[in-house]
């Protein structure tokens, strides 16, 4: 029975009946089925047709120098700055300095936010651009709570403000009235972080006393005079002078509003105009060492250059600060 | 749905029925989703006589199953029985080329399409080629023999062909509902895959699906399908035979048959009556039991005489461990499976669906049904899989149904 395969003759299978009906020929269903698949070959025609025309379009565009207008982009025309600060636009356009003929789309957002944040004031920045020609900066300034005295390279004094955060900066656009309000710090060693100054370790215990002192005994916070640091980092104590010649130590590990609530008391109890507080210290709990002295002379200039000059118990009037030497320019 | 998956439906288009299922086919499994059925009008004995009643009932079931799976049905896999099928066996051989006799991919493919390549009569057309195991050496061999060393490859296939214009019209009705079929299945190798299994289809056995239009038979033997075959009577007969031998209507008949109609007769006394409604309402008459049974029982007689007389020589009842397995809605009749072992010499039983299949798909009207969604996956598989891949999950199930 064995043949050659090249005469094997093509069987007829039921493969080969053409399946197309006529439409007649279909139901009802059938022809609602016919046409929604016409429907969505239609539909996937037109949406690959929006592809091609979508692309066609592109690269018309590209060709025609749309896209390399796109590119370029329009020149900086304005820059819109939302602070929750005093910065001003001013300040802004000297610290980014765009040059006049940068585009839009050409500038480094980057480096924009790195200037910006090289200035202590600035706690945040966020920099976006709004086509066409437009540069919105929004950023979140530091509000001072104390302010330090410092020298600069060339030896003159500068003063420095401090935020709730530790992190000194210079300050531009604060009331000047505002700052001189604001006590001044002490026994602390600034150090260079990037641009700017690190943060002065400790200070956000100080913020908080500050911030409490101001909210429930405001009286005897705008007598505070020197914020003293000395002794923060061995023995968790804040001393405090005040204009009087008195000097207070806090203690950070205990409550600030019962302390300060202690001092009020004591600071009212002392009504001997003869015999002034001249320290008290806070720091010890519920017992309260008090030393009284004679009236001293009243405190209304900036403690500069008294490093090391301690005077003696008795007659001391002003209290020790020293200034760390800074190359501001650096 | 992912991508890859695919909704299939199986479509029976029976005479008293039309059964459709809806599957998602994965790529590695099929589950059933959907399920509908319609009682079929403008089908007879398997034919469509009336093209816009049956594409109306067709209809009817492809929808219930589309609405029954939330999907729409992508191809369709349709059985495909009918008085016009008919089979014949055909074998080749060739004497294998290598030097070393080891048989080769060309070897294999070479003696396939020599017997496969049997001229058909005019307006004839191939619905199944079933291979047979292969012989090395008149060695049986059945799965590939690819590598193994023998002078002589022998195969052969077992021809399932139709008329042309009735296998057109069965596949107009679905296209009529604007559904490609992907896939004839013969419904007795569809109900025959699910009723059997693989160890009694190793062993010989012979599944006989009864219909209400048609019979349809398939014997197996060495795991494949060694005959197939379609008597063009069934259920509708007898109800028939009940009708003409008590002078009742269609519907009463079918009444009595399924109310006291069985393949063997058990009534002793003649006298024994029976109503046909039992309502006492005007027109009720009385009956005798023993007629009844004789009627049906005479037919069941007759009926599986054909489908012994037409496996001839094929079939035997020591080449046939397995025994008969009935199945189909005519299968229902009382006593069938008793009357079975009787003609055939063998032991009898009804079929019953793989446990896997749920519970509201078991009744047997639904065995052909379910065979042809498996069957047509199978072939789909088998057309996809390359020659030479390695054997995997996919290809175990595909081996499931080829190795019957």
């Amino acid at each position: 029975m064995s043949k050659d395969p090249q005469d094997t003759p093509a069987t007829r299978s039921w493969r080969e009946i053409p399946q197309q009906v006529k439409p007649r020929a279909m139901s009802s269903g059938g022809r609602v089925r016919q046409a929604m698949g016409v429907l969505r070959v239609v539909m996937l025609a037109l949406a690959a047709a929006a592809v091609c025309w979508g692309g066609w379009e592109a690269a018309l565009a590209f060709h025609s120098g749309g896209a390399q207008e796109l590119t370029r982009g329009d020149r900086v025309r304005s820059l819109v700055l939302v602070t929750d600060g005093v910065l001003g636009r001013d300040w802004l356009a000297r610290t980014l300095a765009i040059p006049p003929d940068a585009t839009l789309v050409g500038i480094d957002i980057d480096a924009l936010r790195a200037r910006l944040m090289a200035d202590g004031q600035v706690r945040s920045a966020e920099i976006s651009r709004n086509f066409p020609d437009r540069i919105t900066v929004r950023v979140s300034e530091r509000s001072p709570v104390a302010r330090m005295m410092v020298q600069d390279g060339a030896g003159a004094p500068a003063m420095l403000l401090v935020g709730r955060d530790g992190v000194p900066f210079t300050g531009r656009g604060f009331d000047a009235a505002m700052v001189d309000s604001l006590p001044w710090i002490d026994g602390v060693t600034l150090c260079r972080s990037g641009a700017s100054f690190a943060a002065i370790p400790g200070m956000p215990s100080v913020s908080e006393l500050l911030a409490t002192a101001r909210l429930e005994a405001d009286d005897l916070y705008r007598t505070w005079r020197v914020i003293s640091l000395n002794r923060m980092a061995t023995d968790g104590d804040i001393e405090v002078a005040a204009k009087s010649g008195m000097r207070v130590t806090f203690s950070t590990r205990e409550d600030y509003l019962r302390q300060i609530a202690r001092l009020d008391f004591l600071v009212a109890s002392a009504t001997d105009p003869t015999k002034p507080l001249a320290e008290v210290d806070l720091a010890l709990g519920s017992q309260v060492p008090v030393k009284f002295g004679a009236a001293p002379p009243m405190l209304d200039q900036p403690p500069v250059n008294t490093t090391g000059a301690t005077p003696s118990r008795a007659t001391i009037s002003f209290p020790s600060i020293s200034t760390p030497r800074i190359d501001l320019k650096t | 749905m992912s991508s890859r998956t695919t909704i299939v439906g199986a479509v029976e288009i029976g005479t008293s029925k039309i059964t459709a299922l809806v599957g998602e086919h994965t790529g590695r499994e099929v589950v059933i989703i959907g399920c509908g059925e319609c009682p079929s009008r403008g089908v007879i004995k398997g034919s469509v006589v009336d093209y816009r009643a049956a594409t109306e009932c067709t209809q009817g079931a492809l929808e219930l199953a589309e609405r029954d799976a939330n999907e729409k049905i992508d191809h369709v896999f349709l059985g495909q029985s009918g008085g016009h099928l008919e089979g014949f066996y055909n074998e080749a051989s060739v004497n294998v080329k290598a030097a070393d006799n080891m048989i080769e991919t060309d070897d294999i493919r070479t003696v396939c399409d020599l017997a496969k390549s049997k001229d058909l009569p005019l307006g004839r057309l191939v619905v199944h080629n079933i291979r047979r195991p292969f012989r090395v050496d008149g060695r049986l061999v059945p799965t590939s023999p690819e590598n193994l060393v023998g002078q002589r490859l022998e195969v052969g296939y077992w021809t399932v062909h139709g008329q042309e214009q009735r296998l057109a019209d069965n596949i107009h009705v679905i296209k009529g509902f604007n559904l490609e079929v992907r896939e004839l299945v013969l419904s007795s190798l569809a109900s025959g895959h699910m009723v059997t299994s693989l160890e009694e289809r190793q062993n010989g056995v012979l599944a006989i699906d009864i219909g209400a239009g048609t019979t349809d038979f398939a014997l197996y033997r060495n795991g494949a399908p060694h005959t197939t075959g379609v008597v063009a009577v069934g259920g509708g007969h007898f109800t028939n035979d009940v009708s003409i031998g008590l002078r009742l209507t269609e519907t009463q008949a079918e009444k009595l048959k399924v109310r006291f109609g069985r393949a063997v007769v058990q009534a002793k006394e003649r006298d024994d009556k029976v109503w046909l409604d039992g309502n006492f309402a005007i027109g009720d008459r009385q009956f005798s039991r023993h007629a009844i049974e004789s009627i049906t029982a005479a037919r069941a007689w007759e009926l599986l005489d054909v489908v012994r007389r037409k496996l001839g020589q094929a079939f035997s009842p020591e080449a046939c461990a397995g025994g008969v397995v009935l199945t189909g809605g005519g299968a229902k009749l009382p006593a069938f499976a008793e009357c079975a072992a009787k003609v055939f010499g063998s032991p009898a039983r009804l079929g019953e669906a793989p446990g896997w299949v749920a519970e509201n798909l078991r009744d047997p009207g639904y065995h052909t049904a379910l065979g042809i969604l498996y069957f047509g996956i199978s072939s789909l598989t088998d057309h996809a899989a390359p020659a030479r891949r390695k054997a995997g999950f996919l290809s175990n199930v595909t081996r499931l149904f080829a190795q019957t």
